[in-house]
C-alpha cells in the first residue's frame, strides 16, 4: 500500500509539471497582455516600465522558472486586473460554484440512478419511455438554451425563481454560502437545475444500460431463485453492481462541472470561478488563468485518487490487487 | 401418496425474431420427496428451461404456454408472484452452473446468506449467522465461521459452488433443481461433490433434480432418469433399466459416444448430425433426421408408450432385453 501511494503521488508530480509546461506556453500564446493593461497611448517608457514590472522582458523559459520558484513557496502571483493574490481571488470565488456543482451533480445523480435503474428494469413500461425521452431532451437541447428558457420561465413569467445571482449568504468558517439561507436556495434552484439536466440525462443512460444487462446475469436469477424480493434484488445487488461507471462519471462530471460551469455562470451571473477564468482570459490576466488551470489539473488529479478509492472501497476484488 | 413434484404437459416457449421457438415441448414428470432424478440431454435440448419453468423463473421474451407445475399439491404455474417468491428458496431451491457467475462478487458470502435467509422471514442476526455457519459446514465448508466473511473470489471454483449450493439449502428446500452445478469443474472435484450431494440429499431427506449433458454424472447420482431431446422428454425409468436397456434410439446414441463403452484406440462413437432448430420443428419425431432406425411412420408424432415404471417416445423402439 505505500508504495502504491508513492507511486500515485510520483504520477501525479510529472503531471503537474507537464501540465504547468503546456499551461505557461498555451497562456502566453493567447496574447500579450500589455497591450490589454496599458492605454495605447502611454509613452514608451512608461510601456517599457510596465513590462519589466511584470516581469515580461525575461525570457519564455526565464519567466517559466521564475514562476515555478515562486510556485515551490505557494505564491501564485498576484491578478493584474485585481491586484490581489491570485489564490485569495480564486478562494473568493470557489465556494459559489462548488456549492452550484454539488447541488447539480447530487440532485442529477440522486434522481437519475434511480430512475435509469426503474427504466432498465422494467423497459417497456410507459414510465421507462418517458424516463428515457426526457433523458435525449437533456442529452440534446444546449444547455443556455434551457437556461434561458428557466428563467424565462420561471423568473420572468411566473415570477416564482429569481433570475441571477447568490441571494443572502451564511458564513461558516469564514466562508459564504448560499445553500444555508431560503433565499439562498432560491436563487441557487434555476442554475442547479439547469447545470444537472445533461448529468441526469447521462445517470439515467448509465444506470439504465447497467440494470438491462445485470438482470439477464445468472447473479440476478439466482437471487431470485433463493426468493429474494425484486426490492432485496435492486437495492442490494443492483444498485451495487452497477456503482463503478456510475462513480466513475460522478467523480469525472464533478470535476468538470466545477471547473467550468462558465455557461450557467454567466447566465445566471453566478458570481463563481467559471466567470472568473472568463474574464481573465478576456483581459489576459495570466496569473489568474495559469493558476486556475493548474488547479483545474490538480483537481482532476484528486479526484481521480478519489475515484480509485472509492472502486477499491466498492469491489474486494480491487481491493486485492493493491494490498 | 402423491409426488412432491408433478409436471404435466409442461410447455414453454420463447418469442424471437425467427418465430415461437418451444423450447420445453409437453414434459411431464414426477419427483418423490427425497428422490433424485436425473435431466439428461445435449445442449439445447431444453433441460435448463424445464428447471427453470419450474421456478418460474423464465424471462420474457420467453413464457411458460401450457402445462401444470404441482409442488406439494400447490399449483405454481400462473401462481401470483409474491406467493411465488415465497416458495422459491423455501420449497424449490437452484443451482446454476458457473459459481464463478452465480454469487454476488461484491458482497460477502455471509452477506449474500443472510439476503436468502431475510428472504424467507429471518430476522435474529445471531440465529441466521448459525444457520450460515451449520449449512456451510454440511457442504464440506472448513472453518465456515471465518469464511463468512469472505468475498467469492477468495474461494476455489469448487469452493464458490459449495456455497452457492449452501444458499440453495439455507431455508431447508424439499426439492433442489441442480442445473449442471459440476460441469464447470474440474473432474475430481465433480466428482466430490456429487458423492457428497448424495449423502447429504440422503441426510436431509432434499429431493433433487440433477441436471446435466453428462449421463455418466447423471447416472451416478439419480435414481431415475429423463431423456430430454429438442424439448421432449423421450424416455424415462430407473437409471439402472435405461441404461442397461435403452429402448429409445436416442438414448442408445448418447451410451454408444460414452468414452467407458468404446474400445480403447478406437475412434468414439458419435449420433450423426446435430440437434435440430427448435424454430421449424415439424409435428414429428425430432430425433427421425439422426436416427438409423427412421422410417415413413416417424413423421407423425410418437404417442408414449408405458411399460411398467418405463416410458418412451418412439414409433420403433428397441426391443425390451428379456
Amino acid at each position: 500500500m505505500p508504495g502504491y501511494a508513492l507511486q500515485r503521488l510520483a504520477q501525479a508530480i510529472i503531471v503537474m509539471m507537464v501540465i504547468s509546461v503546456m499551461v505557461f506556453a498555451g497562456v502566453h500564446a493567447v496574447g500579450n497582455p500589455i497591450d490589454v493593461l496599458i492605454s495605447p497611448d502611454a509613452t514608451q517608457a512608461i510601456r517599457e516600465q510596465a513590462i519589466r514590472a511584470y516581469g515580461l522582458d525575461q525570457p519564455l523559459w526565464r519567466q517559466y522558472l521564475d514562476f515555478l520558484g515562486r510556485l515551490a513557496r505557494g505564491d501564485f502571483g498576484r491578478s493584474f486586473l485585481y491586484n490581489m493574490p491570485v489564490l485569495d481571488l480564486i478562494a473568493s470565488r470557489l465556494p459559489a460554484t462548488l456549492e452550484l456543482t454539488l447541488a447539480a451533480v447530487i440532485g442529477a445523480t440522486a434522481l437519475g440512478v434511480p430512475l435509469g435503474i426503474y427504466a432498465g428494469y422494467r423497459p417497456s413500461s410507459i414510465l421507462s419511455r418517458a424516463i428515457m425521452a426526457a433523458s435525449i431532451l437533456g442529452f440534446s437541447v444546449p444547455t443556455f438554451w434551457i437556461g434561458l428558457v428557466l428563467i424565462f420561465v420561471f423568473a420572468v413569467n411566473l415570477g416564482w425563481l429569481p433570475a441571477g445571482g447568490r441571494g443572502a449568504t451564511v458564513s461558516v468558517l469564514g466562508v459564504e454560502w448560499s445553500f444555508l439561507t431560503l433565499d439562498g436556495l432560491r436563487h441557487l434552484l434555476l442554475p442547479a437545475l439547469n447545470l444537472s439536466l445533461f448529468k441526469f440525462a447521462m445517470m439515467v443512460r448509465l444506470a439504465r444500460a447497467g440494470t438491462r444487462e445485470l438482470m439477464l446475469t445468472d447473479t440476478i436469477k439466482f437471487a431470485r431463485a433463493a426468493g429474494e424480493s425484486e426490492w432485496t434484488i435492486l437495492s442490494r445487488h443492483v444498485l451495487r453492481l452497477i456503482a463503478i461507471p456510475i462513480v466513475t462519471v460522478f467523480g469525472l462530471e464533478f470535476g468538470s462541472t466545477l471547473a467550468f460551469a462558465v455557461v450557467t455562470e454567466t447566465i445566471f451571473s453566478w458570481p463563481g470561478v467559471g466567470k472568473l477564468i472568463i474574464d481573465s482570459i478576456s483581459s489576459l490576466d495570466r496569473p489568474v488563468m495559469v493558476a486556475y488551470l493548474m488547479l483545474v489539473a490538480l483537481l482532476f488529479i484528486v479526484i481521480n485518487l478519489l475515484v480509485d478509492l472509492a472502486y477499491a472501497a466498492l469491489d474486494p476484488r480491487l481491493r486485492a490487487q493493491h494490498a | 401418496m402423491s409426488p412432491l413434484l408433478e409436471a404435466r404437459g409442461l410447455t414453454t416457449v420463447f418469442e424471437t425474431r425467427a418465430g415461437l421457438l418451444p423450447a420445453v415441448r409437453d414434459v411431464s414428470f414426477t419427483v418423490a420427496a427425497g428422490e433424485i432424478v436425473g435431466l439428461v440431454g445435449e445442449s439445447g435440448s431444453g433441460k435448463s428451461v424445464t428447471g427453470f419453468s419450474l421456478l418460474g423463473l423464465i424471462d420474457p421474451p420467453g413464457r411458460i404456454a401450457a402445462g401444470s407445475v404441482r409442488l406439494d399439491g400447490e399449483e405454481l404455474i400462473g401462481l401470483e408472484q409474491g406467493r411465488l417468491r415465497a416458495l422459491r428458496g423455501r420449497s424449490i431451491a437452484m443451482v446454476f452452473q458457473d459459481p464463478s457467475t452465480t454469487l454476488n462478487p461484491l458482497l460477502t458470502i455471509g452477506a449474500q446468506m443472510r439476503l436468502a435467509l431475510e428472504a424467507h422471514g429471518g430476522r435474529d442476526a445471531s440465529a441466521m449467522r448459525a444457520r450460515a455457519i451449520e449449512t456451510l459446514s454440511q457442504v464440506g465448508i472448513a472453518d465456515p465461521a471465518a469464511r463468512l466473511g469472505a468475498y467469492p473470489h477468495q474461494f476455489s471454483g469448487g469452493m464458490r459452488q459449495r456455497v452457492a449450493i449452501a444458499i440453495a439449502l439455507l431455508n431447508r428446500p424439499k426439492l433442489i433443481v441442480c442445473d449442471e452445478p459440476t460441469t464447470a469443474l474440474d473432474v475430481s472435484i465433480q466428482a466430490q461433490i456429487l458423492s457428497e450431494m448424495r449423502d447429504l440429499a440422503r441426510n436431509i431427506g432434499t429431493a433433487m433434480i440433477w441436471i446435466s449433458h453428462d449421463l455418466a454424472v447423471v447416472s451416478s447420482i439419480a435414481s431415475r432418469i429423463l431423456v430430454m431431446y429438442a424439448g421432449r422428454v423421450l424416455e424415462t425409468g430407473p437409471t439402472r433399466d435405461v441404461l442397461s436397456a435403452p429402448r429409445h434410439p436416442y438414448t442408445q446414441g448418447l451410451l454408444d459416444s460414452l468414452p467407458a463403452h468404446a474400445t480403447p484406440g478406437t475412434a468414439l462413437r458419435q449420433i450423426p448430425g446435430s440437434t435440430p432448430s427448435l424454430v421449424d420443428i415439424g409435428p414429428g419425431c425430432a430425433f427421425a433426421p439422426r436416427c438409423a432406425r427412421a422410417s415413413e411412420a416417424c413423421a407423425s408424432d410418437p404417442a408414449e408408450s408405458v411399460a411398467g415404471n418405463r416410458r418412451w417416445r418412439c414409433h420403433h423402439p428397441i426391443a425390451a432385453v428379456a
